[in-house]
């Protein structure tokens, strides 16, 4: 494997780590779940009672669980990045492998939260509440999945001897993975805590 | 950077479990929803600058960033 990294100063507006493109999509991302969650917020304030039982309803320990797991997740996504430039190759694949990890058990988590939910006949179309909670986890759980395409994609890049690996391609990876740490962090308290 | 990482990981860890510990200790105070958002505000910062590097990024970047996270927290700290 071969690394190509080019000088950047990231303190130049056009190129925060991970590359403006990115940078746009992330702000938009996080405007769009902020708009949802405000959504929540809004109908939440109109029928208290209903969001409060509805939220009771929720598994929160396994909310928590599932936060941990992305955070452990997004360390060694930052340890892929800090182990490439320092040229730790087999660390860097073996970070991005254990991220890769968290990922999915995030997603496994997700889908047996999904299977009680569906078990107990908790549906999208209950109530406002449940409305927002099918939607938000849900495009949620799809970033998480774009996501680990583009860090597979990645490792296979970089398990392969005969290509070369951008670093600032794995930036743009890791920003990506982080992304949906940084939406989960607010969307798992509005959802799963405090109605 | 590895012990800088770990060690944000760990203040991480820890904030998550505190939050756990108000929720249970103050599960129907009016307070729960600030505390709460509070430190989902914190730990939104921690991933941002340590994890994703931001600290290194351009000023626009951050406070664009910092901008759009508290505000969720505001909006839904403050509305219970």
């Amino acid at each position: 494997m071969q690394i190509k990294t080019h000088s950047i100063d990231h303190r130049d507006i056009s190129y925060p780590p991970g590359g403006i493109l990115l940078w746009i999509i992330i702000i938009l991302e996080l405007v769009t779940f902020g708009l949802g969650i405000g959504g929540l917020v809004y109908y939440g304030n109109l029928e208290t009672e209903l969001f409060h039982t509805s939220r009771l309803m929720l598994n929160a320990p396994l909310g928590m669980l599932n936060t941990l797991v992305l955070l452990v997740s997004g360390y060694f996504m930052a340890d892929t990045v800090a182990k490439l430039k320092s040229w730790e190759m087999e660390a860097s694949k073996r970070s991005l492998l254990l991220t890769m990890l968290g990922g999915l058990v995030f997603v496994g988590l997700k889908s047996w939260e999904y299977y009680e939910k569906l078990s107990s006949d908790i549906e999208m179309a209950d109530n406002m509440f449940f409305t927002f909670y099918w939607l938000l986890t849900g495009f949620h759980l799809a970033h998480v999945l774009v996501g680990l395409v583009i860090l597979l994609v990645i490792w296979i890049n970089m398990k392969s001897k005969s290509m070369a690996v951008e670093l600032a391609d794995v930036e743009s990876g890791a920003a990506f993975w982080h992304m949906c740490d940084l939406i989960w962090l607010l969307l798992f308290p509005a959802l799963y805590l405090v109605f | 950077m590895k012990n800088e990482n770990l060690f944000t990981l760990s203040v991480l860890i820890g904030l998550t479990l505190t939050t756990a510990l108000i929720v249970s200790f103050w599960g129907d105070s009016r307070l729960l929803s600030l505390m709460v958002m509070g430190i989902a505000g914190v730990k939104f910062y921690l991933v941002a600058f340590e994890f994703m590097e931001l600290r290194k990024a351009h000023v626009f970047w951050k406070i664009a960033t910092i901008m759009v996270g508290m505000l969720v927290v505001i909006v839904v700290g403050m509305s219970f």
